[in-house]
């Protein structure tokens, strides 16, 4: 009996653990060379993860990722902040006969896919994180 | 007892799951309805007639460029104003001549008719209308232009801008154009048509419309 009520514990957790790390989203990022022998990376992570690392990153390399995007960072800011008004949305879309590139909102999510000759590139990001991220790095920054 | 509580604890707990899993997409939900309908579009499409039959498409929503914009500091924009470099205006008061435009009745301001083109510069019901057609004209296997030949359209461009969103654009200082106060004024408006421009090799559109995609 004990140990049937520390398995639903235990299931319980883990439950709740899976549902808070994925309401956020996953970002998923493809890239697949078409040249012989070229690199295929998969991966997803969980969006809520991405803040949570960002605390283990030290703060002198931390301080030097600001310092180069210095500039890019309030632009980004306002730009994830507005795009929250706007989930589902193609912003550019480019189309040849060789080329196909897009820039759109979907559910939340920015989605970036390029496909051209030499590759395939799709990443997926929620918008959500990157605000997360640039609020968690001015802190840190302001911080020092 | 025990019975009842765990099915209230399960019930709970699925409950409770699905809220947490739901509540991003009601909240993205919400704000989509709430966008669509007030919410102003600036499209921009560029088709190219070359051998890739390239096709660009560009939305972007007023109130986020609106936003944006005042954060670009480079080069001639700086807070949503781009500087306009004196020499270039070859000695045009831009503003003045916006404000002897805006107190005058609809009409015909400039008519060029050259060989090459035909420039027509007019106001009309509230907007600025600039059309530029150019010319070719018919060739001999020389090369060179057949005398009383025909002339074709080489290109056609079209622009068609509310007064008040011109009147925003020369609000700033002299020398500088106002692309936000543009932008807030334009959003004022109704769907329409700003720019089209047709020549051998490409088609351009730019409209203003409520719809958050270009097709």
């Amino acid at each position: 009996m004990i140990l049937a009520k520390l398995a639903l514990g235990a299931v319980g957790t883990l439950a709740f653990a899976t549902v808070y790390t994925f309401r956020e989203g996953t970002i998923r990022v493809d890239v697949d060379e078409h040249r012989s022998g070229g690199s295929h990376v998969h991966f997803w992570v969980p969006a809520t993860v991405v803040p949570a690392a960002l605390h283990f990153v030290p703060d002198d390399k931390l301080q030097e990722a600001v310092d180069r995007a210095h500039d890019a960072l309030p632009l980004v800011k306002i730009v994830a902040e507005e795009l929250e008004k706007y989930p589902n949305a193609d912003f550019v879309q480019v189309d040849s006969e060789d080329q196909h590139v897009k820039v759109s909102v979907h559910s939340g999510k920015i989605h970036v896919d390029v496909q051209d000759h030499d590759n395939d590139v799709h990443v997926v990001v929620p918008v959500a994180t990157i605000q997360d991220v640039i609020e968690n790095i001015g802190n840190r920054s302001h911080a020092q | 007892m025990t019975a009842h509580f765990r099915k209230y604890l399960k019930s709970f707990s699925i409950a409770a799951a699905a809220a947490m899993l739901f509540t991003p997409l009601a909240a993205v939900a919400q704000t989509a309805s709430t966008t669509a309908s007030n919410d102003r579009w600036l499209h921009v499409r560029v088709v190219s007639s070359d051998n890739k039959g390239e096709t660009v498409r560009v939305n972007v929503p007023l109130e986020l460029a609106e936003k944006v914009l005042p954060a670009i500091n480079k080069d001639r924009l700086h807070n949503g104003k781009i500087t306009i470099d004196r020499s270039e205006m070859e000695g045009v008061d831009c503003r003045a001549l916006l404000a002897a435009i805006k107190d005058t009745k609809d009409g015909e301001f400039v008519t060029v008719q050259a060989h090459d083109s035909d420039v027509k510069v007019a106001k009309q019901g509230g907007y600025m209308l600039v059309h530029v057609v150019e010319k070719r004209w018919a060739e001999g296997k020389d090369g060179k232009e057949i005398k009383d030949g025909k002339s074709t359209e080489k290109s056609r461009v079209e622009v068609k801008v509310p007064m008040k969103v011109v009147e925003a654009l020369f609000s700033a200082g002299k020398d500088e154009l106002d692309i936000v106060a543009a932008l807030r004024a334009l959003s004022a408006h109704g769907d329409t048509e700003l720019v089209s421009v047709k020549d051998e090799d490409n088609t351009v559109r730019v409209w203003l419309d409520s719809k958050n995609s270009s097709d």
